[in-house]
């Protein structure tokens, strides 16, 4: 799995490619537009992260390049400037997602599974990790072949871990993704105890083998033990 | 106090004055020469009698009453002592009428050739002057009035006229709000000085814009800037944690870490979002139920903030529904109510309401009523709470002015309440 970096930013660049790599995609970088369009030209990837605002063009034209070589990579667009209209401009030219900076790591390992996934059309429209499977469309879960009852917030923070698989989730990002952004002003996460108790308890009731495992003083990690 | 009413003022008393004066000159002087021509009248009948009495000639016919004279002998003592000429105003009988009646009378003393003294005593009825001086009197207070009256009436239309283009001017400051959109100074005027104040007033409003746009873009442009530094931080300490090596100290410090760090991401977000907001980088509206939006919000932030022990009533007092932008109207709602939880007294009420037209979000007060000028202000705090960003309500505010609605800050039976109402008039559907 080949995934393009195009992004000016060297420490950005470097931890996303750290991260991507630790993934085991295989990661090329391209810092400008000039070096972007050159690897393009020269590659085909399954996903590209595209910067907007680059040294010497915009990361719009790239994808207009991409798309006039009717490319068949998945383009996730990656901006600071978070303005509707680079998000409707980019969408509109073909890419398949936006991410604002800043973003979290286990975010954008997420949309880059879930943009592959759909274009990979293999059919597969579930998440699975372990004996548990989850459809995001029907919102349903199957643990070890039988479906399961999930409230619906507990369904969310299944959803949310096993689109991140060993990442480690601070409660805040979990609370934040779950939850929405109201929850930015929140001091205690009570809430996301109760709710991940639950959660813990009829995966394990169900005979999952696999386990949102607290990380102490910082939060939750999918693993299989 | 009114330019013009204040020039009128000045008017008033000084042309009061100065007109009284020159009116009482007026009948005075006016007085006098009525006098004199009547002595001057007198004087001459005096000397014809006397030039008659002393030529021998006969005498005319003395007449009786008023117009009458008198001769008779004094002694030469009397003489001595009285001037030769005296004029004086008396009531002098008249036989006719039997009647008492002003006059005007001379008295004349002379020396025959035989040097014996007599007295000559004319008079003239000054019934006649009295009336001329009453009607004199009379006009001269009522043109006095009328004058004064017509200069106050001319100075005001005249002050009208050429004061038009300066109420002009004063009516579009009042209506001007920098980084709205303003209509243009309406004012073509010839008057030099009238003309340097449009221009002056042009000038410093240009200057305001200019300062409000540059600090839109100043704020914008370093929100902007920031966004990739927090992202690497935040990725850094992201790959830091997933070091199995750590102790759960450190992961507990980078949690730490962490939550600032995101404090400083909500920071710069909501300042992002304040700077599109007043660029109108929101266009696009549509109908927004305000009861389902502020219900599901009210109940997740109950959820959210349950460990508070808060006693939240929602009281739906009618269906308000509103034309905006659909994300504008949630960060509005939520962050209104985010504030009430976040700055509500611990274990206290939340009352909010929605009634058409209205939507109002109460909590009980930790201390008393808060400074309702700078509530609205970015960064306002009453007491500092930890990851509150201070800009909650700024958000509130900006989102009601982007479209025309009214945000108040009310103090009542100890509970912050924040009133949103949303003119008939505004784009609600």
């Amino acid at each position: 799995m080949k995934i393009l970096i195009v992004e000016d930013e060297p420490s950005l660049r470097e931890i996303m490619a750290q991260t991507l790599r630790r993934e085991q995609y295989v990661v090329e970088l391209a810092a400008d537009y000039a070096s972007g369009l050159d690897k393009i030209a020269a590659y085909d990837y399954d996903c590209i992260l595209l910067d907007i605002m680059l040294p010497g063009g915009s990361g719009l034209r790239l994808l207009e390049e991409l798309k006039r070589r009717s490319s068949s990579a998945g383009v996730i667009i990656i901006s600071a400037r978070d303005s509707l209209d680079d998000k409707i401009g980019g969408l509109e030219l073909g890419a398949d997602d936006y991410l604002p900076k800043p973003f979290h790591l286990a975010e954008l390992s997420a949309r880059i599974r879930s943009v592959m996934r759909r274009h990979r059309q293999q059919g597969r429209r579930y998440l699975e990790a372990g004996n548990v499977r989850l459809w995001p469309e029907s919102r349903r879960v199957e643990i070890a072949g039988n479906d399961v009852e999930l409230l619906r917030k507990e369904y969310d923070i299944l959803h949310y871990f096993m689109a991140r698989p060993n990442h480690t989730i601070d409660k805040a990002a979990l609370a934040e993704g779950v939850w929405g952004d109201h929850i930015d002003q929140a001091d205690n996460f009570d809430f996301v105890y109760a709710q991940m108790k639950n959660l813990r308890r009829k995966l394990e009731q169900a005979g999952a083998d696999i386990e949102i495992r607290a990380v102490y003083g910082f939060g939750y990690k999918l693993v299989r033990p | 106090m009114k330019l013009v009413s204040r020039i009128l003022l000045h008017l008033v008393w000084t042309l009061s004055l100065l007109l009284a004066a020159w009116a009482v000159l007026f009948y005075l002087a006016m007085n006098d020469r009525i006098n004199a021509e009547m002595d001057d009248s007198l004087a001459l009948r005096a000397e014809t009698i006397l030039t008659r009495y002393l030529a021998g000639q006969p005498l005319p016919e003395a007449e009786s009453g008023a117009n009458g004279y008198l001769l008779r002998d004094i002694p030469e003592s009397y003489a001595a002592v009285r001037p030769k000429e005296l004029f004086s105003d008396e009531k002098i009988h008249i036989s006719e009428r039997d009647a008492r009646e002003p006059a005007r009378v001379l008295r004349t003393l002379f020396r025959d050739g035989a040097g014996a003294w007599h007295e000559l005593t004319m008079m003239t009825p000054s019934v006649g002057r009295r009336t001329l001086t009453q009607a004199l009197l009379r006009w001269v207070v009522a043109l006095y009035a009328i004058l004064l009256l017509l200069i106050l009436v001319v100075t005001v239309w005249v002050l009208r006229r050429t004061m038009r283009p300066l109420y002009a001017l004063l009516r579009w400051l009042d209506d001007y709000t920098v980084g709205a959109q303003n209509p243009p100074l309406a004012a073509d005027t010839t008057v030099e000085e009238f003309r340097r104040l449009n221009e002056a007033a042009q000038r410093y409003a240009a200057r305001a814009e200019s300062l409000f746009e540059r600090q839109k873009q100043f704020i914008g442009n370093a929100s902007h800037e920031m966004q990739t530094p927090l992202a690497v931080c935040r990725n850094r300490l992201e790959l830091l944690v997933d070091d199995p090596s750590l102790t759960e100290r450190q992961l507990g410090e980078i949690a730490k870490v962490q939550q600032t760090l995101g404090y400083l991401v909500r920071l710069n977000r909501s300042l992002l979002l304040l700077t599109k907001i007043e660029n109108g980088q929101f266009p696009e509206t549509e109908p927004v139920r305000m009861n389902d939006l502020v219900r599901t919000t009210f109940g997740e932030l109950g959820e959210i903030h349950a460990h508070r022990g808060m006693t939240c009533t929602f009281r739906d007092e009618g269906a308000l529904v509103v034309r905006m932008n659909a994300s504008l109207a949630g960060s509005l709602v939520a962050n209104l109510l985010k504030n009430a939880f976040v700055h509500g007294r611990a274990g206290g009420r939340i009352v909010v309401r929605v009634a058409p037209g209205i939507l109002e979000v109460a909590n009980d007060a930790a201390g008393g009523a808060l400074d309702a000028s700078r509530i609205f202000d970015r960064f306002y705090h009453d007491a500092r709470r930890e990851g509150s960003t201070g800009l909650g309500l700024a958000i509130v505010d900006a989102v009601c002015r982007l479209y025309g609605l009214q945000a108040a800050y009310l103090f009542e039976e100890g509970m912050h309440c924040f009133r949103i109402r949303f003119p008939e008039s505004a784009p609600s559907v």
